[in-house]
């Protein structure tokens, strides 16, 4: 199956509620730089400075519960950790000097400071749900740009450290997973098709990742031309779209291959039951398929969220964090393989 | 970085070509690069035959190319334009894909623009405008209907919209609006 055509604007019936977690999570966000300063990848550290107590002051009158923190001075663990969540990136992670972050307590807002612009506002929500992303970055936006000047033009909006960023901005990208599509061989034509849409799609690791787990990032290419709202309608009907395609996908493999899909459902359980070492990325292919089993009612005692959970939990930052100690990666695919066989015991397939 | 032409594959090489007149430096993967010295040769070149006098499998064309643009490039180089604000030259930005400071746009505007076409399919930026900059662009779209009804002798019209130029706060670029 094949995304012909963006031309989706008639209205189209809701989607069933299993395909629901299909679209994981999205994240809208703005990039800002502040007029007069050098972009961060060519600003001296005095200049980084300089920016992040700006923002940090700027953020303290409006928005106070989201404190600053030094990159440089969070532990390993913790900045681990938010890389995992895809709160923060591994860019920001590598340029310490000046870098900072500011999350909410609920994790629905993050700011990073001196990344590649000297603003990343992002706004997160479950789902599909891009608008409501969106609003909570904008109106962290609008709030801060009454304390900040950002560097914009009449011409070009937002001026941006990289032209591909120019304009609004923004990047809206949706988190989803396409098991279904990929046991099928259907999924190089979706992603084709995304991309002939000028859709960015990526793996769950952002820029230069594979889709690991088959769980890819959708965002959208341009930033300049389109207005925000625009944007956000548009990632949001083509992804509404490939979640449509992907539940039709899970229907005609309990349909017409049954016998695939649950030997890759006895597969994967069998080998998060049983196996004594884990790598990061098999495990994730594996819960991948725990996943699919779980959204379509093929698991019993497991949730997608709870599937979801563990994902998080498996990799190393939480992983360490959780067992309260620094592991080596041998001592981390031990534990992650004790860890994800304790969790998922009880489990059983229904088929 | 990515070729500049098609997008996809890294870029290795750098190429240069004439623009509007213009010749313009252009970061290229391989078979772009080879495209475009095909392209470049005249017909009755051929480019792969070898040199006479034994230089074995090097191209004639790829020699003269690699000539000129060594030449070219030199004098380029001389004259390699630099953002007035920042500082960075041309070259610098190119290899790292990013931009010293928000007035490179400006300075380096006329090899920006084309790329950011090629991005975004746009030239206009339409959406958000920060509260700050909201003053300048509504002064902006006032003196163009000014120059617009002075232009068709419209002076009631002139008259009222200068009045209400008159009236705008002026802008203070220093805190914040356009860079």
């Amino acid at each position: 199956m094949m995304l012909t055509s963006e031309a989706q604007d008639a209205p189209r019936p809701a989607l069933p509620e299993q395909a629901a977690t299909i679209a994981m999570s999205c994240r809208v966000r703005l990039a800002r730089n502040l007029a007069g300063e050098r972009f961060p990848d060519w600003a001296t550290e005095r200049d980084r400075e300089r920016v992040l107590n700006a923002v940090r002051e700027a953020l303290s009158a409006e928005a106070p519960e989201l404190r600053v923190t030094p990159v440089a001075g969070v532990e390993e663990q913790d900045r681990d950790m938010l890389c995992e969540s895809h709160l923060i990136s591994k860019e920001l992670l590598e340029r310490a000097a000046g870098g900072g972050v500011a999350v909410a307590k609920d994790g629905s807002v993050c700011v990073m400071v001196n990344e590649e612009d000297h603003l990343r506002i992002q706004g997160f929500a479950q789902g599909l749900d891009v608008a409501g992303a969106w609003r909570r970055a904008d109106a962290l936006d609008t709030g801060l740009e009454r304390h900040l000047a950002y560097a914009w033009s009449p011409r070009l909006g937002y001026l941006t450290a990289c032209p591909s960023n120019v304009g609004t901005g923004l990047r809206a990208g949706v988190m989803l997973h396409l098991l279904g599509s990929s046991l099928l061989g259907e999924i190089e034509p979706v992603v084709r098709g995304l991309e002939r849409m000028r859709l960015l799609v990526r793996g769950i690791g952002g820029e230069g990742s594979e889709a690991a787990g088959q769980i890819y990032q959708v965002s959208n290419m341009d930033t300049l031309g389109t207005d925000e709202a625009g944007i956000i309608r548009r990632v949001t009907r083509i992804c509404s779209e490939v979640v449509r395609q992907e539940h039709n996908a899970r229907v005609r493999l309990l349909q017409e291959t049954p016998l695939v899909l649950v030997d890759c459902l006895a597969r994967s359980l069998s080998v998060l039951q049983n196996a004594r070492l884990l790598a990061t990325a098999e495990a994730l292919e594996f819960l991948s398929a725990l996943r699919l089993g779980a959204a379509m009612g093929l698991c019993t005692r497991l949730k997608v969220s709870d599937v979801d959970a563990l994902i998080l939990m498996m990799q190393p930052g939480h992983l360490q964090k959780g067992l309260g100690t620094s592991l080596t990666s041998d001592e981390r695919d031990e534990m992650r393989a004790e860890f994800l066989s304790r969790k998922v015991a009880r489990v059983k397939l229904k088929c | 970085m990515k070729c500049e032409l098609c997008h996809k594959a890294d870029a290795e090489t750098a190429i240069r070509r004439e623009v509007g007149g213009e010749l313009q430096e252009l970061y290229v993967c391989q078979g772009c690069a080879r495209q475009e010295a095909a392209a470049a040769a005249p017909p009755d070149v051929d480019a792969e035959q070898p040199v006479a006098g034994g230089m074995g499998t090097v191209p004639l064309m790829g020699m003269i190319l690699d000539a000129a643009f060594e030449i070219v490039g030199r004098a380029m180089n001389r004259a390699e334009p630099a953002c007035p604000a920042c500082g960075i030259l041309r070259h610098e930005y190119r290899k790292q894909s990013r931009l010293g400071c928000p007035a490179c746009y400006e300075a380096f505007a006329r090899e920006l623009d084309a790329a950011i076409f090629d991005l975004h399919r746009a030239r206009q930026h339409v959406g958000k405008v920060p509260q700050r900059a909201q003053a300048l662009c509504q002064r902006r779209q006032l003196e163009a209907r000014l120059a617009q009804a002075v232009k068709e002798q419209r002076y009631e019209e002139a008259i009222a919209l200068r009045d209400e130029l008159l009236r705008l706060p002026e802008p203070d670029a220093a805190k914040g609006g356009p860079a």
